[in-house]
């Protein structure tokens, strides 16, 4: 097992000490695995360094959903088996655009949903470890790898800082998504 | 000179960011209250009564409604729409206003969004019913069948609207869904409860407010938000495709889609401002519901109004100097007098005369009035709904295909249970599910609304 990699946790209460403490950790060069908090603070989200490119991945899903509908639409009007409706034309683009729009939109929600799911790991999984109770509630927590930095000297920031709690916990209590 | 008042804080009461989670999840916490039960008893009630109605449709067939050949679209079309028009706050509400960075949202946007849900589901139903025999539904999908396979008819607008329908409900229940994972954390994480934390735990699927995270969370509800703008618009427009495409007088005219669009919006901003006045005053959120919020939308309402105003004068106006006689007949003589005078009247009233006194701000301050107007107005679109459909097709171009329409118990019995529904979802909202963002309560906590970005 990983028992011997250990996370160190620092917990702060308010928004404030947090983003203080992550611009000292920032300047200090030391590597911060992950940050909790009960609502989005951008200037983390910013900084941290972690990437997402679900909106670049979205716009594609768009981009395919509206040929895919537009095709089948095509095949299934035009080639498959024409209908006559009145004498009106079987390829009727201007009345496909409606149906495109909406599907495309359809399709980019599921699609986009089911990315997030997959890539932040949000599905329903009760057994799934919660790093800190607090951080979804009012508390502010910033978490380490102990192999990756120095513990002590993060220990003393952290205290110098002014976090209320400092807590070491296995690595699969706190898996890193 | 005018000056312009300092405006105070969003959420009022200087509140810490436990505090907060406590109090917006309190009711979960509380024993159902008297009123709650009765109120689920009545829409309990009423719901069976719908499905009463629901099933003699079935059973029996369409003929127990009072459409008939003339009058081809009755209560379920007015209805359907109505319902569809409550069912676009929600959206309109988190995305427009998130679109526009307009804070003060975040008290409202989750009930909004909620009650999107659940008026998009009550509106499903009746066009299902319409179809007649229910059970074959599932023509209208474009499926591979061992019928040719005959495709469906993609210029008919009533299967972009099943199209539109289906999409609409899912996206608006999902970007909901989306917007409580992190407040079913909250739930999990607070609760004492061990079957809470297990039910929440679940559907919080394991989230931990981490930067990966938000950060995807927000990429998420950022595309999901912009694209479900789009589809907010254009729902609605498809809707008044359904009558402007035909060429019946009254409907044939290229004023619906944008006619329809704010209609919408209006009537679920009112009944947004009707469900605010009710949680506020019920579960004592003051602190996050303020006076301000609901100025805010009383200021939308009256400009929506105007709108509303000007959309029944264009109509009526375009009416005359087409000099198309049809056209002149339904709106100056089956509308504005005539056998439907009072339905339009009701209409016109509520929709365009009485939001206008919200222009005075002691009337936007007296609460009370502010709800009989929200309420009034969700009645005068129901009237607009009943004007557009029942008095063109009623009279139409040949005198002797006129008919008169008067809807049966039945379709009444399924309207009362999509009432009772609503109310029944709502309640059962009220009580289990944060009716606040929780997250997006803590983030504007300290934010004042005159900040300079």
């Amino acid at each position: 097992m990983e028992d011997d990699k250990k996370r160190l946790l620092g917990v702060f209460d308010g928004e404030e000490p947090l983003v203080q403490a992550f611009r000292k950790f920032k300047q200090e060069n030391v590597e911060i695995s992950d940050v909790f908090t009960p609502f989005p603070i951008h200037e983390v989200l910013e900084n941290h360094g972690k990437k997402t490119r679900i909106i670049t991945v979205s716009w594609f899903y768009g981009f395919f959903a509206a040929a895919a509908v537009l095709a089948f639409l095509y095949y299934t009007a035009v080639i498959d088996w024409p209908l006559n409706y009145g004498g009106k034309p079987s390829s009727a683009f201007p009345s496909f655009i409606v149906i495109t729009l909406i599907l495309t939109i359809f399709s980019v929600t599921i699609l986009s949903l089911f990315t997030f799911s997959a890539r932040a790991r949000i599905w329903p999984n009760v057994g799934k470890p919660v790093c800190h109770e607090g951080a979804t509630d009012d508390k502010f927590v910033i978490m380490f790898d102990t192999e990756k930095v120095d513990a002590e000297k993060v220990k003393q920031l952290l205290k110098d800082l002014g976090a209320v709690e400092i807590i070491e916990k296995q690595d699969s209590e706190t898996p890193i998504v | 000179m005018y000056k312009t008042e300092i405006r105070g804080p969003l959420i009022l009461g200087n509140k810490t960011l436990g505090q907060i989670s406590e109090e917006i999840t309190s009711p979960i916490y509380q024993r159902p209250k008297m009123w709650w039960l009765v109120g689920m008893g009545i829409s309990s009630i009423l719901m069976l009564l719908g499905f009463w109605g629901i099933y003699v449709t079935i059973a029996t067939g369409i003929g127990t409604w009072g459409v008939n050949n003339t009058v081809g679209w009755g209560w379920a079309i007015i209805n359907f729409v109505w319902w569809i028009g409550i069912g676009h706050a929600g959206t309109a509400f988190s995305i427009f206003l998130l679109i526009l960075r307009q804070e003060w949202r975040s008290s409202i946007n989750r009930a909004a969004e909620a009650m999107t849900v659940v008026a998009v589901g009550c509106a499903a139903i009746f066009p299902a019913l319409h179809m007649g025999r229910v059970w074959d539904a599932f023509f209208i999908f474009p499926y591979p069948n061992t019928r040719g396979p005959l495709w469906v008819n993609y210029n008919s607008p009533l299967f972009w609207d099943f199209i539109a329908i289906t999409a609409y409900l899912l996206i608006s229940a999902s970007f909901w869904f989306l917007g409580m994972i992190p407040d079913f954390a909250t739930i999990r994480d607070t609760t004492k409860s061990k079957v809470k934390k297990a039910v929440y735990g679940f559907f919080a699927m394991g989230w931990r407010g981490s930067v990966g995270e938000w950060k995807r969370y927000e990429g998420l509800a950022f595309v999901l938000g912009g694209i479900a703008a789009v589809l907010v618009v254009s729902v609605h427009s498809i809707v008044s495709t359904d009558f402007a495409v035909s060429v019946e007088p009254g409907w044939h005219t290229t004023l619906f889609p944008p006619y329809f669009v704010v209609g919408a919006i209006f009537s679920g901003f009112a009944m947004v401002m009707t469900l605010m006045v009710i949680i506020r005053k019920i579960y004592k959120l003051h602190d996050y519901i303020t006076n301000r919020h609901l100025d805010n939308v009383a200021k939308i309402l009256v400009f929506v109004s105007l709108i509303m105003g000007t959309a029944y004068l264009t109509e009526i106006f375009i009416a005359w100097y087409s000099a198309n006689e049809y056209e002149m007949f339904t709106l100056f003589r089956n509308r504005i007098t005539g056998e439907y005078t009072v339905q339009f009247w009701i209409m016109f009233i509520c929709n365009a005369l009485i939001p206008q006194l919200m222009w005075f701000k002691k009337i936007r301050h007296n609460i009370k009035i502010v709800f009989v107007i929200s309420i009034l107005i969700n009645l005068g679109m129901w009237f607009e709904r009943f004007n557009i459909v029942i008095t063109s097709l009623a009279k139409d171009y040949l005198p002797s295909a006129w008919a008169d329409y008067s809807p049966t118990f039945v379709e009444i019995a399924v309207f009362l249970g999509t009432l009772g529904i609503f109310a029944f979802g709502v309640l059962l909202f009220f009580k289990y599910i944060p009716m606040i963002a929780i997250h997006e309560v803590k983030m504007v906590n300290k934010l004042k609304t005159d900040k300079k970005k």
